[in-house]
């Protein structure tokens, strides 16, 4: 690059180091611009920002004195007018402070085919859908923190003003009161969890490490019924399972609900696309060196598959652990925690507190296995591709 | 043609022989795939076979099943107006939240996928928490309750866009949009991560080259470019997605009531339900579960066949 311009320059050094001199003072000139812009833009919102408060704080206390009767005249109306101007306000304000980060992060060299206003728009469209995707979950676990008072105020403000734990220590009270002990439940759901998550995981790549690695007769047929099955949901099969797990006599024990879930085609079309992306060469080394199909899936496909392993485990965890099995499990003290916890959340307008609780504790555990594994998941889901 | 007919089924003979010879020297493989293989048969092929099986019969639990032929199916177009309005809800929904959620959990994967590692994580799990977090769409509840508490009822009250409360999941006008939005927002499921995953792993080289090819903006590389080499994902996302928009039980049952109010959240689901867990008419419910096979296997048909076509 210098030498080109070296050449083109007619070799004056000096002439080169003067004009990129320039440049670099044109930059800070520029960046310069740019901040004493945006210090006055942020100046502006703010300005405006206060006023409206102030305008709005003012209304509401007049208002509240006219509806108490302290003095004559009419409720005033504007309130309505200020406060959407104040919602125009924060939501230019975000718009610019996204503009500055787009402006800030984008490299100076643009990627081709992208456009600097193309890319803001997206960013600002999608900070808005982020936000109200997020706001149902940040606003149940708002509601799971409010005292009950809050809970029922008109007009409802999304965060509460004082945080307690009250909705929980009511949770604890009234699961203490119920006959089975809450323990019975989340023992059910964690044995539940724990040996149906193990026996999948364990079935299910014994099943993908043949799908993946050897052509037998009759592999790929079985592999596209799988798939196919993908598409059938625990509900429609209901029926004809509860009919067959009658007969096996397994209603009302976990295992109605624990073999199914050794099965889930989910877990094998998974593990199986992930498998073949293994280099072949490695089981060929192993079977040459003498090794048996056991070893070589034990000692050397398994550990090799790891992401594929954490995907699946999390994709069970997450069935089992949302599974209520109200159509299998009849007996309380076999009942499952999601199931005791939905029959408090339907207790009513009185429970409304409780029953955000609920569903926090709920979600929690689904949603932080999913954070803390999140980079290995991804990396399997890049092979769940399905091949025509 | 006899000679013809007769040297095919010596191939096939020879081919049969080839696969024996073959299945034999690779027993081991069958004992592999064997747990599972029981397994998947008796719950899930099992299942299939003797719910279409059952569709044929009147079968109680308590009484054997009684052979009734195609009369199941007759009452079911012919007599239940109610599953008539259940499927037409579903075909809502599913023409709704089917293409709606597929197309963007797409574009969303596709619009983070530039993004610098660490807001690329924080988006993915804001997106992909609601279809993992249980039954937390029951806040919705909360959100759309009836009386002037709902936060949308207070919300609207006070700008005054409407003078009395809207009971939005006791209306039938409302039940349905409601349960769609809700649907809505769950639906960046697994289809999204394998988006996610499957952008990441497109080969950059092939963007350069566009460029120097004549691809101008980032719509047209989308779609010579980006599209075609997800195909893979995109046929799973496909199957992800008609799975969840033909299944939709939870989410009405929760926030509509069951039954809903004249039928308006009735699901073809929550009606096979209805027979099948209330009524205990198993051989009708099994019918309407084949009705559900048969259209979501149709789906995924036209679907794959149209996903063939893309960027071609």
């Amino acid at each position: 690059m210098i030498d080109h311009e070296f050449q083109k320059s007619g070799y004056d050094l000096e002439s080169i180091l003067a004009r990129r001199r320039k440049e670099k003072e044109e930059a800070r000139a520029a960046l310069k611009k740019f901040l004493l812009i945006s210090l006055a833009v942020v100046l502006v919102l703010a300005a405006a920002f206060i006023f409206t408060t102030v305008q709005i704080n003012k209304i509401q206390a007049y208002n509240l004195q006219v509806d108490q009767g302290l003095i004559e005249g009419t409720v005033d109306n504007d309130i309505s007018v200020y406060m959407a101007a104040r919602v125009c306000i924060v939501f230019a304000a975000i718009c610019y402070a996204l503009f500055m980060l787009v402006k800030l992060l984008h490299p100076k060299r643009r990627k081709p085919n992208r456009s600097f206003w193309g890319d803001l728009g997206i960013y600002i469209l999608m900070a808005i859908i982020a936000v109200a995707m997020a706001f149902p979950l940040v606003f149940s676990i708002a509601s799971s923190l409010k005292p009950l008072d809050e809970l029922f105020r008109f007009p409802p403000k999304v965060f509460p003003q004082h945080i307690t734990l009250d909705n929980y220590s009511d949770l604890i009270v009234v699961l203490g009161q119920s006959w089975v002990p809450f323990s019975r439940y989340l023992t059910n759901t964690v044995f539940i969890t724990f040996v149906g998550t193990f026996g999948h995981v364990l079935i299910a790549s014994m099943a993908a490490f043949v799908l993946a690695k050897y052509d037998f007769p009759g592999g790929k047929f079985f592999f596209n019924v799988v798939v196919t099955a993908l598409m059938f949901s625990g509900y429609v099969t209901g029926i004809p399972n509860y009919i067959i797990m009658s007969r096996l006599k397994m209603i009302d024990t976990y295992w109605a609900v624990i073999l199914p879930a050794f099965a889930a085609p989910i877990g094998l079309f998974l593990m199986k696309q992930f498998m073949e992306g293994l280099p072949t060469v490695l089981i060929e080394a192993a079977q040459i060196d003498g090794a048996s199909q056991l070893r070589i899936f034990w000692s050397i496909v398994m550990p090799n598959v790891k992401p594929a392993w954490l995907t699946i485990i999390i994709f069970s965890v997450q069935n089992l652990w949302n599974t209520n099995a109200s159509t299998v499990i009849y007996s309380e003290s076999k009942k499952t925690l999601v199931y005791a916890l939905q029959q408090i959340q339907a207790g009513g307008i009185a429970r409304t507190g409780m029953a955000a609780a609920v569903t926090v504790i709920v979600m929690v555990v689904p949603i932080s296995i999913f954070i803390l594994s999140q980079s290995q998941i991804l990396e399997t889901m890049a092979s769940s591709g399905l091949k025509e | 043609m006899t000679a013809f007919i007769k040297r095919y089924a010596d191939m096939k003979k020879e081919e049969l022989r080839y696969n024996l010879h073959k299945a034999s020297k690779m027993k081991m493989c069958y004992l592999f795939l064997a747990p599972y293989a029981i397994l998947f048969f008796t719950f899930f092929i099992l299942p299939i076979a003797s719910s279409i099986f059952f569709g044929f019969t009147y079968y109680n639990i308590l009484e054997p099943p009684r052979f009734i032929g195609l009369q199941n199916y007759i009452n079911l177009i012919l007599q239940d107006e109610v599953f008539l309005t259940a499927v037409k809800n579903t075909f809502v929904i599913a023409v709704i939240t089917g293409p709606i959620g597929y197309i963007l959990s797409f574009l969303f994967a596709w619009f983070i996928n530039e993004l610098p590692r660490w807001i690329r994580t924080i988006a993915v799990v804001v997106f992909y928490a609601p279809s993992i977090a249980g039954n937390a769409f029951y806040i919705f509840s909360i959100i759309f309750r009836g009386d002037a508490y709902g936060y949308l009822n207070s919300f609207l009250l006070q700008f005054g866009l409407i003078d009395a409360p809207i009971l939005w999941l006791l209306n039938p006008d409302y039940i349905l949009p409601v349960v769609i939005i809700v649907i809505l927002w769950m639906s960046m499921g697994t289809g999204f991560l394998s988006f996610v995953a499957g952008l990441q792993g497109v080969d950059r080289s092939m963007y350069e080259a566009g460029y120097v090819d004549g691809i101008r903006n980032r719509w047209q590389e989308l779609y010579y470019i980006t599209l075609p080499s997800m195909k893979p994902m995109l046929l799973f996302g496909a199957v992800m997605s008609i799975t969840t928009a033909f299944n939709v039980c939870d989410v009405p049952r929760a926030l509509a009531g069951y039954p809903s109010t004249d039928y308006a959240a009735r699901t073809i689901v929550t009606h096979l339900f209805d027979y099948g867990f209330s009524r205990f008419e198993m051989g009708y419910a099994s019918a309407i579960a084949t009705v559900l096979f048969v259209v979501m296997i149709l789906c995924n048909k036209a679907i794959q066949s149209i996903l063939r076509k893309v960027g071609t």
